[in-house]
């Protein structure tokens, strides 16, 4: 408890109380000095702008792509499902920085492999497409985003039992009555939520944003949080604004949970729902044809230029005659940089998705399994990560271990620190969902017949939540392999990680080792979702889902 | 082999002042060897006193002592793994990640019993609740009754002196569950330990006990054998939850020598035992069970001074029994059972006679 306790204080809420204390702290005492800067501030204020008007076209099209792929693959017969599926799960994996990346090659307006072909090959130089530019941005962003409508949307939909539909129908009501006056309301709360969240993930994204917008000169507020620490660094005024930033994730987050929570009335119907899937006709392939775009913008085309790029002495047109593997050799074993980052990034990431994933399992377990007063407590102050950008989490760390007198700055222990920190949300779900599966009563029968409480977590306990630790595990050690919001701040070049060297290798003009670098992520965490689903998937998960349906529930 | 004694206990729910009293100074003596039931709507404390009774949870007063050794009091609790206790949970609890062996040689394995001499215990305990062969099995890949009966098993094998069972049989379906309750009075039977049953299904408490305990809104009700819980119910909740029963208002005429007249209509007049403590004139509620009630066709119109009519008001008929409802001239109407072979006709007139010597009177409650 006590270890749990100070190690949330020390991840969270320390950081975040020098965070504000820094935002004024002015010249002499106290001040609002720097609040006023950024409110009023030309600089501040078109970042602001920007960023609002990024989160609201991304969610706006975030909403379009996830509700109707959600809405086809849930209640129609369109074919090839399974694609459309897996264009979404990998949308929400891959990287929005990669995206970005990849899709410069395609489309910077000078020297995009796209752009030089239609305008200098097919001559039609009013097709080409400049990626440095807001549209541009939103495109990258909303491939990563759409995924969030697309899952709510989706488990809603299938919640929605037929009988609610055919009860409309039966009355009088026609198809697109019915559709409009019954599901839309049911599904409407989960679709919006997505859309929030979409709103709040477009915003964070530091990566995105600094590849594709400040080439064109599109700032927003982490770029402009960034640029603030260039020497001499304005902490105070980072600290301002991050708080400006920390509150409009925070009123978008609470408006999430609230459409959410109003979706309760859809679960009602439960996992047995039956559905009544819309017979399209020809129109479920245009339907398809919709999918087949979404998964070549989002997946294909990204990962075919990545791999193209990797593999070619020099980016161009005639790409394909000069193929190599120099890119791999200068990442692996040539520049000591990239290969530091690489084992730094496996470093970090195995001991930040380990330590959150402990400490979520000892939060669930005290929050589920005793009655020690405060310790819902415990559980909100494990939540409010989910409200801090990453690069905001970044300049919390800084301020609060620059003010104590041990080195921390530059070091993998306060890298270590931000991921625990940014990811132990992730790692109190995890282990809350996988305590909550296991019946109390399970525990109390390994008590009663002698088994102390070691005894008892041994034997009982761990076994039982290990699958669901091992997909919190995986949960963290995935993003955390490529973050960079608040890695950007923090690194330093003994300390620099993979999605850092990418992102600088990038800036300094390395076209192609910067995408053999991408692939490189892209083998760790492929490898890392494969040997989670060895290990902790498979028997293990299959009896701890019969230990759920056998315990369905307590007595009086 | 071990009694049970339980002294003044209460638990509160909640931490302040609107909080819920799940059990309310509660008096019990189980004694050894005993199937006791402790039986009561959902929510009535009985779930609580049984893991009172385990040590899972503190009494914020009172004593639970065992075998004269003082198990729980507000100051100290023996926890659950020092009580040398069972319990069989309502969803089994059966660990899905071992095998039916492992499960059942846990306890076992807990006190260090040589691995052939514990291979031997479980073998035998299994083949007790007809599980032999089944010792490599997962818990997914057994019927809802064989994991019943590894939890029993589980219990068992450690021998107990109490053993605890919280609504075992309730996840059970109507056949299996009757099958199961036969099993476990001959497990009980046949092991000498002291069996302390929850249920809130009436049938099975009275099935099961030797002795039921009724419970209701945290504080026992009544204490006693199935036949005089059912009989002779304490008051008018005991006489309600133990299955169907007319309470009728009456008012008393006369008391003597014990026995009070208490008025149900005009031309109706029952003669009921033990009524301590009321008073002629008083309005009671007269609980009369379905069963108690005979009805025949009405006599000739010279012999009805003697009888009290009633009407058909309705029938159901249930296959091993018929029921009807029959409306007095003055107001009330009674449920009666009756064999299904006398049949009686909707709106005919009937002649009542009740068995007042299984009648019970309660104060009516203004």
């Amino acid at each position: 408890m006590g270890g749990a306790v100070a190690a949330l204080v020390i991840l969270v809420v320390l950081p975040l109380m020098s965070l504000l204390f820094g935002s004024v702290r002015g010249e002499q005492g106290l001040s609002l000095e720097h609040f006023a800067e950024v409110l009023t501030g030309r600089l501040y204020v078109t970042a602001l702008k920007n960023s609002l008007m990024l989160g609201a076209w991304t969610g706006l099209f975030s909403t379009i792509i996830g509700l109707t792929l959600a809405w086809a693959v849930s209640r129609t017969d369109v074919p090839a499902k399974p694609l459309l599926q897996l264009t979404a799960t990998l949308s929400y994996l891959s990287p929005p920085f990669l995206t970005a990346i990849a899709f410069t090659y395609l489309f910077s307006p000078n020297a995009g492999l796209i752009n030089v072909l239609l305008r200098d090959v097919a001559g039609l130089p009013w097709l080409t497409f400049n990626i440095f530019s807001m549209p541009g941005l939103v495109l990258v962003t909303v491939m990563h985003t759409f995924p969030f409508v697309y899952l709510l949307a989706a488990s809603a939909l299938q919640s929605v039992d037929a009988s609610y539909e055919e009860a409309a129908q039966i009355l009088g009501a026609g198809k697109l009555r019915t559709a409009f006056a019954i599901t839309a309301p049911l599904v409407a709360p989960a679709v919006l939520s997505g859309t929030l969240l979409g709103f709040v993930n477009a915003i964070a994204l530091f990566g995105s944003q600094a590849i594709i917008g400040l080439p064109g000169r599109i700032v927003t507020l982490p770029t402009r949080i960034y640029a603030l620490f260039d020497y001499p660094p304005e902490y105070g005024l980072a600290s301002a604004l991050s708080l400006v930033f920390v509150l409009i994730t925070i009123v978008a987050l609470y408006l999430q949970r609230a459409f959410l929570a109003r979706r309760s009335y859809v679960t009602l119907a439960g996992k047995g729902a039956r559905l009544a899937l819309l017979r399209l006709g020809r129109w479920r392939f245009v339907l398809l044809g919709f999918g087949i775009v979404v998964f070549i913008v989002s997946i294909l085309a990204p990962y075919a230029t990545l791999i193209a790029v990797s593999f070619s002495k020099s980016w161009g047109l005639d790409f394909w005659k000069g193929l190599t593997l120099a890119n791999y050799k200068f990442i692996l074993f040539d520049y000591d940089v990239t290969r530091r980052a690489i084992l730094n990034s496996l470093l970090l990431a195995t001991l930040a998705a380990s330590g959150a994933v402990l400490l979520g399992a000892v939060i669930g377990w005290i929050d589920l399994r005793t009655r020690i007063p405060g310790r819902r407590l415990l559980d909100y102050f494990a939540l409010i990560p989910l409200g801090l950008p990453g690069i905001v989490m970044a300049v919390a760390l800084i301020q609060f271990w620059l003010a104590l007198p041990v080195a921390l700055y530059g070091t993998l222990a306060i890298l270590l620190l931000a991921y625990m920190g940014r990811y132990i949300p992730l790692g109190v779900r995890a282990a809350n969902a996988a305590l909550r599966q296991v019946d109390p009563s399970l525990e109390e029968s390994a008590q009663i017949l002698g088994a102390s409480w070691l005894t008892t977590m041994r034997e009982v306990t761990l076994p039982l939540i290990r699958p669901g630790l091992f997909a919190g595990w995986l949960l963290v050690f995935v993003p955390v392999i490529q973050e960079l919001s608040a890695s950007i701040l923090l690194f330093s070049s003994s300390s620099i990680t993979l999605a850092v060297a990418i992102y600088n290798l990038y800036e300094t003009g390395y076209i192609e080792p910067v995408a053999a670098l991408a692939m490189i992520n892209m083998v760790i965490v492929s490898a890392a979702i494969w040997l989670a689903t060895r290990i902790g998937g498979g028997r293990i998960l299959g009896r701890g889902d019969a230990a759920h349906h056998a315990a369905p529930g307590t007595g009086t | 082999m071990a009694g049970i004694t339980i002294r003044g206990l209460s638990k509160r729910f909640g931490a302040d002042d609107g909080s819920l009293a799940a059990v309310a100074d509660l008096d019990l003596d189980i004694k050894d060897n005993q199937f006791v039931t402790l039986l009561g709507p959902s929510g009535c404390g009985k779930t609580t006193t049984l893991r009172l009774i385990a040590g899972y949870i503190t009494p914020d007063s009172g004593t639970i002592e065992v075998a004269g050794r003082r198990l729980s009091s507000p100051q100290a609790v023996v926890p659950p793994a020092e009580r040398g206790m069972g319990m069989v949970f309502q969803n089994y609890a059966v660990w899905p990640h071992k095998t039916v062996f492992e499960n059942v040689v846990f306890g076992l394995k807990l006190r260090k019993l040589a691995s052939a001499a514990a291979r031997q215990k479980v073998a035998d305990m299994l083949a007790l609740v007809n599980l032999g062969g089944l010792e490599q099995r997962y818990p997914a890949e057994l019927s809802g009754g064989q994991q019943q009966r590894v939890a029993l098993a589980r219990s068992l094998v450690v021998e107990p002196g109490i053993l605890l069972l919280d609504e075992p049989l309730s996840n059970l379906d109507a056949k299996l569950r009757e099958r199961m309750r036969t099993e476990l009075k001959q497990l009980q039977r046949r092991t000498g330990i002291t069996f302390v049953y929850v249920t809130h299904d009436q049938a099975e408490a009275l099935a099961l006990s030797d002795q039921v305990a009724v419970i209701s809104g945290g504080r026992l009700q009544q204490y006693g054998t199935p036949f005089g819980v059912y009989a002779h119910p304490a008051n008018r909740m005991v006489a309600d939850f133990m299955g169907l029963v007319n309470l009728v208002p009456g008012r008393i005429r006369d008391t003597r020598s014990g026995l009070a007249s208490v008025e149900l209509a005009p031309d109706l007049t029952v003669a009921i035992a033990g009524i301590d403590g009321l008073a002629v004139g008083e309005p009671v509620d007269v609980a009369i069970r379905p069963e108690n009630i005979s009805l025949a066709p009405a006599p000739d119109p010279e012999t009805l001074a003697k009888v009290t009519l009633g009407k058909v008001t309705n029938h159901v008929f249930l296959g091993n029994l018929s029921e009807y409802e029959v409306a007095l001239p003055s107001g009330p109407v009674l449920r009666v059972q009756t064999h299904p072979l006398q049949q009686f006709k909707l709106g005919e007139p009937v002649a009542i006679t009740i068995d007042a010597t299984q009648c019970s009177a309660f104060p009516r409650i203004r």
